[in-house]
């Protein structure tokens, strides 16, 4: 006989609280997941800026790190949680510097 | 407009002076009480805030996360890059306004530290005083957009190839667009058929680099 699987023990789904880049506030501390389909060094009167681009089901947002040409395990494709404040202008989400977290 | 002015020595107090008599609310922070006990507000809602503004608490109890500008003005320009810095990253505030206490720091006063608009006195003070000694040559007055874009100004020399002739006719490239011209004291609204006198002030609105076009256009050759 099968097992059945108790409903009590629901496979393992680590949920993250992330809001929709569409729906992200400007000036609200959000947290946003996606992932990373760009990433470029932009750099502004010489000094490197990483900026990079990460997007989910509703849209995308722009991540600045300043100063900085690159940074270990962001790479394109990986899956990232970002936390910090938003900045909204016009229909572009930017975050400068935000905390983040590398997922699988 | 609320307005967050971290520094109450003379310049913050003036700004928030005056700026509170348009009818801004103003918000200013000194780790000093005895500096911001000296404002006096006319009309207009002066707070002041004893702290630290290098701290994301203080800027935060002064109400950073609704503000519409941050000026921060201090004597201190490492503090002035760390307010910038905070205001931008942790707060989002819209503008950014710093204060250039040493011209050498001036490169450091940019995006990279949230600065959207720096001003440095001693910069300011070069660029009038070549206003006032420089005829027939380019004065940048002011720059905006973070150096993408700047004001200047031409005082017309006799021999410039521009005297005599219409601003239609001055062919300049699509970077520069003439916004006014000061004769005899006056403004003149430009229009493409106005005609440039000698001794016409020119103003200009210029994106990119637009130096070499201006030089040729209104000045002649070097």
């Amino acid at each position: 006989m099968f097992r059945k699987r108790s409903k009590s023990n629901p496979p393992e789904v680590v949920a993250y609280d992330a809001t929709p880049v569409a729906e992200v506030q400007s000036r609200v501390h959000t947290t946003v997941m996606g992932q990373i389909t760009s990433i470029k060094t932009q750099p502004s009167r010489g000094l490197p800026n990483l900026v990079m681009k990460v997007t989910d089901e509703s849209g995308s947002a722009t991540v600045t790190w300043s100063g900085r040409r690159s940074i270990g395990g962001i790479t394109l494709g990986r899956k990232i949680l970002i936390t910090g404040v938003a900045m909204r202008t016009g229909g572009i989400v930017a975050f400068v510097n935000p905390e983040y977290q590398l997922l699988a | 407009m609320k307005i967050i002015i971290a520094g109450a020595g003379s310049v913050g107090r003036y700004m928030a002076e005056q700026l509170s008599k348009f009818g801004h609310d103003i918000q200013l922070i000194d780790t000093n009480a005895k500096e911001l006990a000296r404002v006096h507000a006319e009309g207009g809602t002066v707070t002041g805030l004893v702290g630290d503004a290098c701290e994301i608490s203080t800027l935060a109890k002064a109400g950073a996360a609704d503000a519409d500008v941050i000026a921060a003005v201090t004597g201190d320009d490492e503090d002035n890059l760390v307010v910038s810095l905070l205001a931008k990253q942790e707060f989002a505030v819209p503008r950014v306004v710093a204060r250039v206490n040493n011209p050498n720091n001036e490169w450091m006063f940019n995006d990279m530290w949230g600065v959207d608009v720096s001003v440095s006195t001693p910069h300011l003070l070069t660029a009038l005083v070549e206003e006032a000694v420089a005829v027939g040559s380019l004065v940048k007055l002011l720059s905006l957009e973070h150096g993408k874009a700047g004001l200047n100004e031409v005082t017309l020399a006799p021999g410039s190839p521009a005297v005599g002739n219409t601003i239609a006719n001055l062919k300049l490239s699509r970077e520069s667009v003439v916004v006014a011209l000061i004769r005899d004291g006056h403004v003149v609204a430009p229009t493409p058929d106005t005609v440039l006198h000698e001794n016409d002030e020119v103003l200009l609105l210029s994106t990119g680099d637009a130096d070499e076009d201006l030089q040729r256009a209104l000045i002649g050759p070097r």
